[in-house]
């Protein structure tokens, strides 16, 4: 078979009646003039086409259908017609998905990223003068170390003056005793160690709440 | 009455007016169904699911379309679940039950009858569809656009499926011999055998 026979085929079945569009109609029927194997074709189809139609139909007989209309009768009695779909405007569920996710990209990017969303604390006012500062090229300045806290120092002296501190970070409260001995001078060191023994025999306080009275 | 304002009737609950529908259009519907399932009883289940759907739905119906066409709609998607039920496509058809009495000669007549045996076992082996698609245009007469409205897709590819179904069924035709050699080979040969 030629390919152009092929083609032409294809689209034999629908050529008798017409429904080919006019260009096909014309390549078809050009081509039928000349081919003698689609003539053939044609021909077979036209056999079957005509076969079918001549077929006798199943015709059921009057009381068939009498019967067949008492059934469908008492059938259609007991049902009841749903009532008519809404035809609002509705999102099919398929594409819920996707206004979710743009809701959820929307708080991400407007609600958490936002410095100013309502969960965070709000941020200080600045006076003019301040805003000025800010605004203000910054001028590099020197500034001289600050010394480094000598805590043992601290503790050496509150014991020697014998009065309270009333900074807690001056304290040593971590109620390390090696720590807290190796600051001290020989006699306060014995001292120490002396009320420390006389509390553990009576069992008033413990060792670390001894550091820190001690302190 | 024209089918529309039936259909309004039928849309307010009135039964009768839909009875009517009914009676116009039953012996299509029940063709239909028949040339589908190739079983009378099926077919006439199959005809009065199809009215009692159509019943239920009717006030969904918008009457874009053909009141016909939403009918014939219908009927072959009931078709198609009971033949996605029974997992295939037809059980064996006997062929006796199309003959009808004719007028012929007794030799006219049985040369006829194998001619309607063949066309049938044909129709039987080739898929839903496209029975559905060559009944639905040789027997109801409908256009590939209705078709298409009642099969879904394209009118296009209710033309292409249509030609497409009618190559096939003339193959089928034509090698139907064949194919009954093919498929049934045990009960010949026991026949020759006991014919010796």
């Amino acid at each position: 078979m030629k390919w152009r026979c092929a083609l032409i085929q294809r689209w034999l079945p629908a050529y008798p009646d017409g429904d080919l569009p006019s260009f096909w109609q014309a390549v078809v029927r050009s081509h039928l003039e000349k081919c003698p194997a689609c003539r053939e074709e044609l021909a077979g189809l036209e056999a079957v086409v005509s076969s079918i139609k001549a077929a006798p139909r199943h015709e059921p007989d009057q009381a068939f259908w009498d019967n067949f209309n008492r059934e469908l009768h008492l059938k259609l009695a007991q049902s009841v017609p749903e009532p008519p779909p809404a035809r609002g405007f509705r999102i099919p569920y398929y594409l819920l998905g996707a206004p979710a996710l743009a809701g959820l990209l929307l708080w991400l990017a407007f609600g958490y990223l936002n410095p100013e969303r309502p969960g965070m604390p709000p941020q200080p006012q600045l006076s003019q003068e301040q805003k000025a500062l800010e605004q203000t090229p910054a001028i590099p300045r020197l500034a001289a170390p600050a010394p480094a806290p000598e805590k043992s120092e601290a503790v050496v002296m509150v014991s020697q003056n014998g009065q309270d501190l009333h900074g807690d970070d001056d304290l040593d409260m971590d109620g390390d005793l090696d720590s807290t001995l190796a600051g001290m001078t020989e006699t306060e060191r014995e001292a120490f160690l002396k009320k420390v023994r006389q509390h553990e025999k009576d069992g008033s306080c413990t060792r670390e709440s001894l550091i820190v009275s001690w302190a | 009455m024209t089918d529309p304002q039936l259909v309004a009737r039928a849309q307010e609950g009135d039964l009768p007016a839909f009875e009517e529908l009914v009676k116009k259009y039953q012996r299509e519907i029940y063709g239909l169904a028949y040339r589908l399932v190739l079983d009378a009883e099926e077919a006439k289940d199959l005809t009065q699911q199809a009215f009692m759907q159509a019943f239920v739905h009717i006030r969904g119906f918008r009457q874009q379309a053909q009141f016909r066409t939403w009918l014939f709609r219908i009927a072959i998607n009931q078709c198609y679940n009971y033949l996605k039920n029974r997992k295939k496509f037809g059980d064996p058809v006997d062929c006796d039950e199309y003959v009808l009495v004719g007028e012929d000669s007794p030799e006219e007549e049985l040369v006829a009858q194998e001619d309607h045996r063949r066309l049938y076992a044909a129709l039987e082996r080739l898929p839903a569809k496209q029975r559905a698609v060559i009944t639905l245009k040789l027997e109801q007469g409908l256009s590939y656009e209705e078709i298409s409205k009642v099969l879904g897709g394209t009118a296009g590819a209710a033309r292409v499926n249509y030609c497409q179904a009618l190559k096939t069924l003339k193959k089928y035709m034509q090698n139907e011999d064949d194919y009954e050699v093919a498929v049934r080979p045990y009960p010949k040969m026991v026949t020759r055998i006991s014919r010796r």
